[in-house]
């Protein structure tokens, strides 16, 4: 069978049995060890059962896969207590999927991660609300979402209120909420639920002024009770104002590493861009 | 020799030190370190384990969320109509009574309490399609979830299991009492429904699992699980009664949802308990079944994510 997996789980085989992962130093929240990531593109994603049943008669193999690529390619990175990690790249150079894979949607095709604490994902402003439900409904969806019950997100709903503005609306279903309001929500809940370890892609992008400073105050505010905060942005100035530590990304290979500053501006360097 | 039996527990004590700590191990871990992907342990048998597990730790952490999904997927549902739930009672209805109509009028087969037989099969026939309809197409569907926030594949099956049960049991008793008139009556035997119910929910789970993986990866699956389903209606005794066939009858057997309707038949139609061959042979299937579809799903789950 050709449809070639990134990890296996076959029931009928341990053959591809990965060795027990060797744990990292006791201060490391989140550690990839060797972690690879690869796509394989198919040109017919949309294999049909009827295809596969005629090229199973004309003994064919099937499906051809266009195109295999490396999205990530052995990176190995320790992420302590107390980290604010920044990650630099250019667009395609695999600064999202890393975070996805750090977020446990895509799982590497080799290597592990280890984690110690709970992850919450910002990957995407509303992932996992329904606009058809109101505000409030969808703060203990969430929560849900992110391994916290009923009771205990009902006591955070009015510090979620209180830190967006959102109060008055708290009845109203998420599908009339603007924009603003929406990524308001979402920012709230995940910097409320305090997760160890709060993974943020390109989210503060939206949102007026005064809540991106109320965001990135709130961002500190994480830091201080020592969690760790991973932020893929292109926005320099940004990175080097929250993060203290950083990598850049190069086709999925990590071509520099250290303190934050000095990855911005090498990274400035290498494009010509000026240095903020 | 001596100092063994002289001293058995300095010989527990190096036993222990030898089975846990070799010198050169790697440190203990903290307890709340998780891997990602969960490393494997040795033995299929060993792993399938660990896997088994590994989903009772995820179905407690994350039944608030399945929970959550299906009360709003229900409320969503019926919360915009003033009738609300009684609009899904009117598609059985109407059903039940056309059939009624055209068998017991038209093709004059008249039969005393042929409206209760057809309700007795035809409403846990519903559930059945509508969970195995619904679960081919539910990975494909929450694409936008599963590509963005990371929650365990067979959520999505479940729920849809579970909504689906929910609108059966409903209907189920609402039919019941709207069929008072014709003659429907609570029996003794009505007591084994929950445990009928339960094992057809479990078989209808595992072909829910197995067909929402099957259509992940070869998406005109769910075209053809309709067109199946459909035929699979017409050879199961609901609309008609399994005497009807003849010396066919026993063929029957090869149907692995008669067991299941023959049984709600035979308690809500005829107020019998049902045999004991019968619903051992349903728990077989439901097992089998789920078997099946979670070992199917299991084996593709992290591939999903990479054909969506």
């Amino acid at each position: 069978m050709s449809l070639s997996s990134p990890t296996k789980t076959r029931w009928f085989s341990d053959s591809d049995r990965k060795p027990a992962p060797v744990p990292f130093e006791p201060d490391v929240l989140i550690g990839l060890r060797d972690v690879s990531l690869r796509f394989l593109s198919y040109h017919d994603k949309q294999y049909s059962l009827k295809q596969a049943a005629v090229d199973m008669v004309l003994r064919r193999q099937a499906p051809p896969v266009a195109s295999d690529f490396w999205a990530l390619k052995n990176i190995t990175m320790r992420i302590r207590k107390g980290d604010r990690f920044g990650i630099v790249g250019a667009n395609g150079a695999g600064k999202s999927t890393l975070l996805r894979v750090l977020a446990k949607i895509y799982p590497p095709s080799s290597g592990f991660i280890q984690f110690r604490g709970n992850v919450a994902p910002l990957i995407e402003m509303g992932a996992g609300f329904n606009p058809e439900l109101s505000g409030k409904e969808n703060i203990r969806l969430n929560g849900a979402m992110l391994g916290f019950t009923r009771k205990e997100m009902d006591e955070k709903t009015d510090g979620i209120f209180e830190f967006t503005g959102l109060r008055e609306f708290a009845d109203l279903p998420l599908k009339y909420y603007s924009s603003g309001m929406y990524t308001r929500l979402a920012f709230a809940i995940a910097s409320e639920v305090e997760p160890e370890i709060l993974l943020i892609d390109e989210s503060l992008g939206t949102g007026d002024a005064a809540f991106i400073t109320k965001a990135k105050q709130r961002i500190k505010g994480l830091l201080d009770r020592s969690n760790a905060v991973v932020i893929v942005s292109h926005d320099m100035k940004a990175l080097k104002e929250m993060c203290n530590r950083g990598i850049r990304l190069e086709r999925g290979v990590i071509t520099d590493g250290g303190p934050i500053d000095d990855v911005v501006n090498n990274y400035l360097d290498s494009i010509k861009a000026p240095r903020v | 020799m001596l100092p063994r039996l002289g001293d058995p527990h300095g010989t527990a004590k190096t036993m222990s030190q030898v089975s846990t700590s070799p010198a050169s191990a790697p440190p203990v871990p903290p307890p709340h370190t998780e891997y990602f992907p969960a490393p494997a342990g040795p033995g299929i048998f060993r792993r399938w384990f660990e896997i088994l597990a590994e989903d009772r730790r995820q179905l407690i952490r994350f039944w608030p969320v399945v929970q959550n999904m299906v009360s709003q997927e229900l409320r969503v549902r019926y919360q915009r109509s003033v009738m609300g739930f009684l609009w899904t009672l009117l598609n059985p209805i109407l059903m039940m009574t056309t059939l009624t109509l055209v068998f017991s009028q038209i093709l004059d087969m008249r039969k005393e309490g042929y409206a209760i037989f057809l309700f007795a099969g035809m409403v846990p026939w519903t559930f059945l399609s509508g969970t195995i309809n619904e679960c081919a197409f539910c990975i494909i569907s929450n694409e936008g979830l599963i590509r963005k926030i990371y929650l365990p594949k067979w959520i999505f099956p479940l729920t849809r299991v579970l909504i689906n049960l929910v609108t059966f049991l409903l209907s189920m008793s609402a039919l019941f009492f709207i069929l008072g008139p014709l003659g429907a009556r609570p029996t003794l035997p009505m007591l084994l429904l929950p445990v009928v119910v339960g094992l057809f929910a479990i078989f209808a789970c595992g072909l829910g699992l197995a067909v929402s993986t099957a259509n992940t990866f070869f998406r005109d699956c769910g075209h053809l699980v309709s067109v199946f389903l459909q035929a699979w209606y017409f050879l199961t005794p609901i609309i008609y009664e399994a005497k009807f066939l003849g010396a066919a009858q026993a063929r029957l057997w090869l149907n692995p949802a008669y067991p299941f309707i023959k049984m709600f038949q035979t308690i809500i139609q005829d107020g019998l308990w049902p045999d004991l061959s019968t619903l051992a042979a349903a728990a077989g299937i439901a097992s089998v079944s789920l078997g099946i579809g979670y070992v199917a799903f299991k084996s593709n789950e992290d591939k999903m994510v990479f054909r969506l």
